[in-house]
């Protein structure tokens, strides 16, 4: 084997090796220089995202991995989407958790390789490892806690960070089960754990069983209704750079996982009226659970719920356009929840108060912010002149081309009541009286970060065509590559 | 210049609106300014697009064509038609007037202004696109920015709870501005997505590749798609139009609207909604249009009768005026239902005369209410004899409201039931001249309690008629509707010729003139 070979996964290679050395740095590091863990971070993915332009990534590790044009797409939106979240959040980790940076930075940049081994894992060892890898991390980030000044706020700071893990440990864990359960059906039919076996397996009522236990599984992932109870607890206890990343990182990368998943394994026949099921009833049950929502952070949990749903639902339609369409909704959603979760957390953990009322007149204490949020909030709506219209409209497009108008009716309409609640916080930002009249003070890079999205919300608004493009590439290449 | 006049009357009040985004917010005068700046330059470029347009020739003119997502056949396909010069006019004046009768506005003046300026110029926008999708994208423009327009800057009103659903009224705050926006907004884009469905239909089902409109108007839909499809656009477009039962919206919007955004939502923006009905239900669906008509005119007579009496019992005047909008919005659908020459000219007609009259009326409101601090008409009476100049052009949008000859609304008013009786619906007529018949009763009872009898009381101390600037919107509006009703052949030059080769598209097929 030569190192020939590994270009397709250098990427990932850099990442993985450039956490364990952030690691090692770590614990040489006095305790004042710490807060350049987070530079050295965002340096190592600024590098990355470089190298993932040096090297094509394209070709196959042996019958394991095979990256492609989608791959590559999919890595570089999960390498910006982590460099927001590890940007935007910087200085508050550096505050809260001032002692354990080096911790945070490493399970970040492990999550970060799981993920972007998954959309061209071709063997389901790799698959549910790469799951892991994933996952793991991610259950003690959300346990990272807030550190207060009094005893008891700090207890029920613990409380809410424990139980924010814990759900998500127990349903991960549960989901992981399952997911194993149903790939050792698969297995056990197939023969052999590559995907392209599967997809040739003859589909007895076992296979089938296998099938959709899987899908259940990787459900949990992306927090599709009924698999979605963990998402508001976990949302509203966990930090909020983390939940920026948690709604969006880990969220792509299991969406991408269920679109290799249902071309290269699964007849589609099996997966789709239960994946029409799914997207129905995320977007009907996440629209809805969210309107009576008053902490921020919950009713953005269940709004990422009803996304999931709209995703699902160019999933279930199929087909180049459709997959093209639903990656295209993927990197609007990453763009837009990145920046809506960014503005909470500047906001909401400068107040210590998630709730409606903490944004209460942040267009007049700060009107750069205020527009931003707005800005996001259209944009996760499906307005016009920003990226979340095109994405809607896409993908309701290619849903009417294939024959299903009674889908985007649904979804147009459900997509009003998605707007209710959007409005509803920015009324608490434009037309409450604010709690506190001083202006808002921001961090300067996380106030950079917030920019950058909202500069990518209303920049692919006005002009989607590039980004289209490289989504129609990057679905071609999936149906035709390996 | 001349070549580029459709997107500079676009662009206008985008400009001025960036303009204003970067002055200070303490310097209200300079901020007035700008804003008044901004709409006189759409007004003048509005008269002027009508001074560049041959009416003799007719058609699409003045036309510019610039890609914008070739992958799906999107061009901003900006021409204008005669309908769409008259539209333009009135926008232009309406929003001229609206910028001149809030001066008084000090709160947030800067986003205020921005605001308006941005959702008027999606309303230019909407009338000389003839690229559907871009019709739609500045549809939603017109439409989005007034859930913040309300929700700031509109005023609350209390509602006694009553009925037995009495527990519903205080969990949404019946009569509150924020319920008002909200409502309004999110019943507007259950409309945009009814309108969004039928776009794709049409876009998928003619199979062109283009949303240029008049490729899509000369394809051929199949019988069953023109039915279904026509709902859409009607429901769609028909519930910004104040179509019953889907005008509730309207009432309370405009009672709770600050007066320049009442203006503009009832004088212009219910009109997107009727134009649209026409321009892409009508027009694009012919079928459709032929098979509903009927439908469409029954539901608009109900419109006209009974918008006229919720209005003959609204103690509150700025409802009387909104339910006036929904009565005299019937008029204009009644006239697009009869699919008659005379009709579609009188319901065109219509949305000027009303746009311009409603106006007035809510500018007049809008001076009363900051004067009296109450909008209850029981507790007014003898304002005459303290704001007499008010009080004149008061009774003046009130006569063109009733129809009498002489003003804008007569004119219209006689086109559209001229239209229903030669229409196979001539019954319509029958109701429409009811609806005007209870118009003149609440207009002259409502203008007799305000301005007339006793009073007024010294409760209202803070009294006077209109003042310096004050005057010009009055002027202007008032100027607009006597002129309008005594020539009308200064807009009927170009609405006519427009609504003869459009509804040749719709009855053509059926075989001659009904």
């Amino acid at each position: 084997m030569s190192l020939e070979m590994l270009q397709p996964i250098a990427v990932e290679l850099s990442i993985c090796g450039g956490a364990i050395v952030l690691l090692l740095v770590d614990m040489y590091l006095p305790d004042g220089a710490r807060k350049h863990l987070a530079s050295l971070t965002a340096l190592l993915l600024v590098v990355a995202l470089y190298l993932s332009t040096r090297f094509d990534g394209q070709g196959a590790i042996g019958t394991v991995y095979f990256g492609s044009a989608f791959t590559q797409l999919c890595k570089r939106l999960l390498i910006v989407a982590t460099l927001g979240a590890v940007l935007g959040g910087r200085d508050f980790i550096a505050k809260v958790a001032p002692r354990r940076q080096g911790e945070y930075y490493f399970l970040i940049l492990m999550c970060l390789t799981g993920m972007m081994l998954l959309p061209g894992a071709r063997d389901l060892i790799l698959l549910i490892v790469s799951f892991e890898l994933m996952g793991i991390p991610l259950y003690v980030l959300t346990a990272f806690v807030r550190d207060e000044a009094s005893p008891e706020r700090r207890l029920a700071a613990t409380k809410q960070a424990a139980e924010a893990s814990l759900k998500l440990y127990l349903v991960g864990a549960a989901s992981t089960t399952v997911t194993l359960f149903g790939l050792s059906l698969l297995v056990g039919g197939a023969g052999s754990t590559r995907l392209d076996a599967l997809l040739a397996a003859p589909a007895t009522p076992l296979h089938i069983a296998g099938l959709l236990l899987v899908l259940g599984g990787m459900g949990f992932k992306i927090g599709a209704v009924p698999f979605h109870m963990w998402v508001p607890d976990t949302y509203q206890g966990a930090l909020t750079p983390v939940v920026a990343f948690l709604s969006v990182a880990p969220k792509a990368a299991g969406m991408a996982t269920l679109m290799v998943l249902s071309v290269k394994a699964v007849p589609s026949s099996i997966w789709q009226p239960a994946l029409t099921v799914l997207a129905v009833v995320s977007m009907t049950v996440g629209n809805l659970m969210a309107l009576p929502q008053r902490n921020v952070k919950r009713l953005l949990g269940y709004s990422g719920v009803a996304q999931i749903g709209y995703m699902l639902l160019a999933l279930c339609v199929g087909g180049s356009y459709a997959l093209a369409m639903l990656l295209f909704y993927l990197c609007g959603y990453v763009v837009t929840n990145l920046g809506t979760f960014l503005v909470v957390h500047a906001v909401a953990d400068r107040e210590g108060d998630d709730s409606l009322d903490g944004l209460s007149g942040l267009a007049r204490r700060s009107p750069w912010l205020g527009l931003s949020l707005l800005m996001f909030l259209l944009s996760l709506a499906g307005i016009p002149f920003v990226i979340g219209f095109w994405s809607k409209l896409y993908l309701f497009m290619a849903v009417y081309q294939a024959g299903q108008g009674w889908l985007v009716v649904v979804g147009a309409v459900l997509a009003v009541v998605g707007l209710f609640y959007y409005l509803q916080v920015a009324r608490a930002a434009y037309m409450v009286a604010p709690a506190k009249p001083q202006p808002l003070q921001v961090e300067p890079w996380l106030a950079v970060m917030i920019v950058v999205c909202l500069l990518l919300v209303t920049g692919l608004g006005a002009y989607p065509g590039p980004l289209l493009e490289v989504c129609q590439q990057a679905a071609d290449a999936l149906l035709l590559g390996r | 210049m001349t070549e580029h006049i459709l997107s500079l009357i676009v662009a206008a009040p985008f400009v001025a609106a960036l303009i204003l985004l970067f002055l200070p917010p303490k310097q209200l005068g300079l901020i007035r300014f700008t804003a008044a700046i901004g709409a006189f330059v759409s007004l003048v470029l509005s008269l002027y697009v009508a001074f560049l347009y041959n009416s003799q020739a007719g058609g699409l003119q003045l036309a510019e064509v610039y890609p914008l997502v070739p992958s799906l056949g999107i061009e901003l396909r900006l021409a204008v038609d005669g309908w769409g010069v008259s539209l333009l006019i009135l926008t232009g004046v309406i929003i001229f007037a609206g910028v001149l009768a809030s001066t008084s506005l000090a709160d947030r003046a800067k986003e205020f202004f921005v605001l308006l300026l941005v959702l008027v110029a999606g309303v230019f926008g909407v009338f000389v696109s003839q690229d559907l999708f871009v019709f739609f994208l500045f549809y939603e423009i017109a439409v989005l920015p007034m859930y913040l327009l309300i929700g700031i800057w509109g005023s609350s009103h209390k509602v006694t709870e009553a009925g037995p659903l009495r527990f519903v009224w205080k969990w949404f705050d019946i009569g509150g501005r924020e319920y008002a926006a909200m409502k309004l907004t999110l019943m507007l884009l259950v409309g945009s997505a009814f309108i969004l469905v039928g776009l794709l239909a049409l876009y998928f089902s003619a199979g062109a590749g283009t949303f240029d409109m008049a490729v899509l108007a000369k394809a051929h839909y199949p019988r069953s798609l023109q039915l279904w499809a026509f709902v859409l656009f009607w429901l769609g477009f028909g519930s910004l139009a104040g179509v019953f039962p889907f005008h509730t919206w309207s009432p309370d919007g405009h009672a709770s609207a600050p007066t320049a955004v009442s203006m503009l939502h009832a004088g212009v923006l219910m009109k997107l909604g009727a134009f649209g009905v026409m321009r892409i239900g009508m027009m694009m669906l012919p079928d459709g249009a032929r098979f509903w008509a009927p439908v469409v005119g029954a539901v608009a007579v109900v419109n006209v009768v009974y918008g006229a009496l919720s209005a003959l019992s609204q103690k509150d005047l700025k409802y009387i005026i909104a339910y006036s909008s929904v009565s005299h919005m019937g008029v204009v659908m009644l006239g697009a239902a009869t699919l008659t020459q005379s009709g579609w000219n009188g319901a065109i007609y219509q949305m000027f005369a009303h746009g311009i009259m409603t106006g007035l009326f809510f500018a007049l409101v809008g001076h009363i209410y900051e004067r009296a601090h109450s909008r209850e008409v029981a507790k007014m009476g003898g304002f005459a004899t303290v704001m007499p100049g008010v009080a004149a052009f008061f009774t003046l949008a009130g006569l063109s409201s009733l129809g009498l000859p002489g003003t804008a609304g007569f004119v219209a008013e006689f086109l559209v039931f001229a239209g229903a009786w030669q229409s196979p619906q001539a019954w319509w007529s029958l109701f429409g001249v009811l609806g005007a018949f209870v118009t003149a009763v609440y207009v002259l009872r409502v203008s007799r309690a305000v301005f007339f009898g006793e009073g007024p009381s010294p409760h209202f101390h803070d009294l006077r008629d209109a003042r310096r600037v004050e005057w010009a919107p009055l002027w202007i509006l008032g100027g607009t509707l006597l002129l309008c009703g005594i020539w009308p052949r200064l807009l009927l030059d170009f609405i006519d010729p427009a609504t003869s080769s459009y509804l040749r598209l719709v009855v053509a097929v059926a075989g001659g003139q009904p």
